[in-house]
């Protein structure tokens, strides 16, 4: 019976090829626009993802605040020796750890001086460091000597340095007191978008040396994880376990490090806290620009959806006037309504399915010419976007995803009309002059 | 012989507009199993109504309609398709086949809708009522291929495939040409004899009616008469 009602929809669609192409080819444009909206969004999403997990944060994240005063507050983590093997027992998913130095100093040039903000890194032990940062000027391992800094081109020509300058770095220790340290400019990267336009990197030791640091002390340890996804649950666990075993741990709070400093300093407590947080925790406040282009895309789609539907009722509506004779035999010879209700819906979700999975493969098309075409991104969109060319991320989750999704409301908006054929009277719509 | 169609004092009031219309008054009527009974009457004169109400596409204003022994008056809509699927089959004035499906996939539609039966036992009645009425070899084409006499050929062997006790037909010669129309009528006729199926037609074709084993005519809504044209009555199976 299947096979016979499959057939019935199919060659009535096959009746009215004009109409029904186009309709599916509304169906497919809204599926492919799907798709390729997709594949930009994901595209910065991974583009944000590894860039920022190279240069920000890690999967996990074991940061923190010691206060030494109950008015002041710095966002540092001692004894992080004994924070990572604590952290390395419990969480077994650990692909390799890094331990990064924070810090926000201004610095200056003979000509200029701009607020930074200060990683120190070990760079020999950044393995994922070296694929991100591309650079135009100067030697990566050149920053493990003491006393250089890593510029990204912006930040170079607002200082008006090259490779080889010197700067002067200048921040208040813990103790509220103002320190200076000289570096000297030994590499210039290639900007990552949003994410370079105020940071500078230098040698761990270099930033303990400017905020009288002991050796036990950094900013926060980056785990990173076999699997990114698990991040949020790995991070339950090791909050858990790390108060367990004895740490003062900080309630999750799904913010950046720098967003809680003010309100860190403002509590009553002194010593030290740990901060455990995920990489999505601390780009918080670049999610926005995710946000608003699914926003975008979403109205976009939604307007589009629209008309697929109006076009859809339209159609349908035309198809049963049509066929209301035709249903009306159906009636008297003994189809239930739930089977014409079934009948109309077929067709619906077959016009659907056809003009979904005609889009689907046609934004994945798209998408996959948009890459191998390279477009460069106007140097605006590049700091937002965090992408030099245009990336489209479409995997077939993604693609087969929004087929279904686009084949689903096609069904649903043939709801009403169905309903309405199978209410048909067979008495009447027999006697219908079409 | 029992009855299988039994209409008591039967009305049906339609609205046309702000206007009442009166399609039956009062109808009362008996069909006998194995009986080729016709219903004659002009046009407008309740013959439609008569077989939407015996064929239960319809139901009456008042009065009664019993199929094989079933009030319809006390069935749900679910029931009364089913009654219908089971019990009943149609011919129509204007062949009514579904366009898109081959002549064999048309026929096979009732059995479909029943279920039960299998593949090859479909086969094997579906072929053997085409076979009856000489359009076997025409088994893969779609109705838009035939001739108007063609297609209500199929129809009879839609409406006899799932081997109702009772096929009703309405004007089922009216768009065909005399000879053509013959052909139809005798073969329903033919089936009628053999397989002891009740037929129930209306016409208004004096050749027609000639074919009954009764007719009943039907005039402003009431039965004005039955005439009992021969004694040739099919129950038996002769």
């Amino acid at each position: 019976m299947l096979l016979t009602d499959l057939q019935i929809a199919a060659r009535n669609l096959v009746n009215h090829t004009r109409r029904n192409a186009i309709l599916a080819a509304a169906v497919a444009t809204v599926t492919a626009l799907l798709v390729v909206l997709g594949g930009v969004t994901a595209g910065i999403r991974a583009a944000m993802f590894e860039s920022a997990t190279a240069l920000l944060t890690g999967h996990v994240n074991v940061g923190g605040f010691f206060k030494i005063t109950s008015g002041s507050g710095a966002a540092l983590v001692s004894d992080f020796e004994k924070v990572l093997a604590d952290a390395r027992r419990v969480v077994p998913e650990i692909r390799f750890a890094v331990v990064r130095g924070r810090g926000y100093a201004k610095a200056i040039s003979e000509t200029q001086s701009v607020d930074q903000v200060l990683f120190g890194i070990d760079v020999r032990s950044e393995p994922v460091f070296r694929e991100v940062v591309h650079l135009s000027a100067g030697r990566l391992d050149d920053l493990s000597q003491p006393g250089t800094v890593l510029l990204f081109e912006e930040q170079a020509r607002q200082l008006g340095v090259h490779v080889g300058d010197a700067l002067t770095l200048s921040a208040p220790t813990t103790r509220g007191v103002s320190n200076t340290v000289d570096v000297r400019v030994v590499a210039i990267a290639s900007n990552v978008g949003i994410l370079s336009s105020g940071t500078a990197f230098l040698p761990s030791e270099t930033l303990r040396q400017l905020y009288q640091l002991k050796r036990s002390t950094t900013g926060a340890i980056m785990l990173y994880l076999e699997d990114p996804a698990a991040a949020r649950r790995v991070a339950a666990r090791l909050r858990g376990a790390l108060a367990s075993a004895g740490w003062r741990v900080m309630d999750a709070d799904p913010r950046p490090y720098w967003e809680k400093l003010a309100g860190v300093k403002s509590e009553d407590w002194v010593g030290q806290k740990l901060d455990v947080t995920t990489w999505e925790d601390e780009l918080s406040w670049l999610m926005w620009i995710l946000k608003a282009l699914q926003g975008l895309a979403g109205l976009l789609i939604g307007v589009l959806t629209v008309i697929v539907i109006v076009g859809i009722l339209n159609t349908l509506a035309i198809a049963i006037r049509e066929r209301t004779q035709e249903i009306g035999t159906l009636r008297a010879i003994g189809m239930q309504r739930t089977r014409v209700l079934w009948l109309f819906l077929l067709e619906a979700a077959l016009l659907g399915t056809t003009g979904t999975i005609a889009g689907a493969l046609a934004g994945a098309g798209i998408s996959g010419l948009l890459n191998v075409a390279g477009i460069p991104m106007p140097e605006a969109a590049q700091t937002i976007l965090m992408q030099r060319y245009l990336t489209l991320s479409v995997s077939f989750g993604t693609a087969a995803g929004s087929a279904a999704v686009i084949a689903a409301v096609t069904t649903f908006a043939a709801l009403y009309p169905a309903w309405y054929a199978a209410r048909l009277l067979p008495v009447t719509a027999m006697h219908h002059v079409g | 012989m029992g009855t299988i169609v039994s209409a008591a004092n039967v009305s049906k009031d339609y609205k046309l507009g702000k206007t009442e219309v009166r399609a039956l008054r009062g109808v009362s009527l008996d069909v006998h199993r194995g009986e080729f009974l016709a219903i004659a009457g002009p046009s407008g004169s309740g013959k439609t109504t008569l077989l939407n109400l015996i064929g239960c596409v319809d139901t009456p204003t008042s009065g009664t309609v019993n199929i094989d022994g079933r009030d319809t008056r006390s069935l749900s809509e679910r029931a009364l398709t089913d009654l219908r699927l089971h019990k009943i089959g149609f011919i129509f004035q204007t062949f009514n086949l579904v366009p898109v499906l081959t002549l064999y996939q048309n026929v096979e539609f009732p059995l479909l809708l029943q279920g039960g039966l299998g593949r090859a036992e479909r086969r094997k009645r579906i072929e053997g009522l085409l076979e009856a009425v000489g359009l076997l070899d025409h088994a893969r084409h779609r109705p838009s291929e035939l001739s108007g006499g063609q297609r209500q050929r199929v129809a009879v062997a839609r409406a006899l495939v799932t081997r109702p006790p009772l096929v009703l037909a309405d004007e089922p010669t009216a768009n065909l040409d005399s000879l053509t129309g013959s052909n139809v009528i005798d073969l329903m006729r033919e089936m009628n004899r053999r397989k002891g199926t009740t037929f129930v037609f209306s016409t208004h074709d004096p050749k027609v009616m000639s074919h009954a084993s009764a007719v009943v005519r039907i005039a402003d809504g009431l039965i004005v008469g039955r005439e009992e044209l021969n004694d040739i009555v099919a129950a038996s199976g002769t």
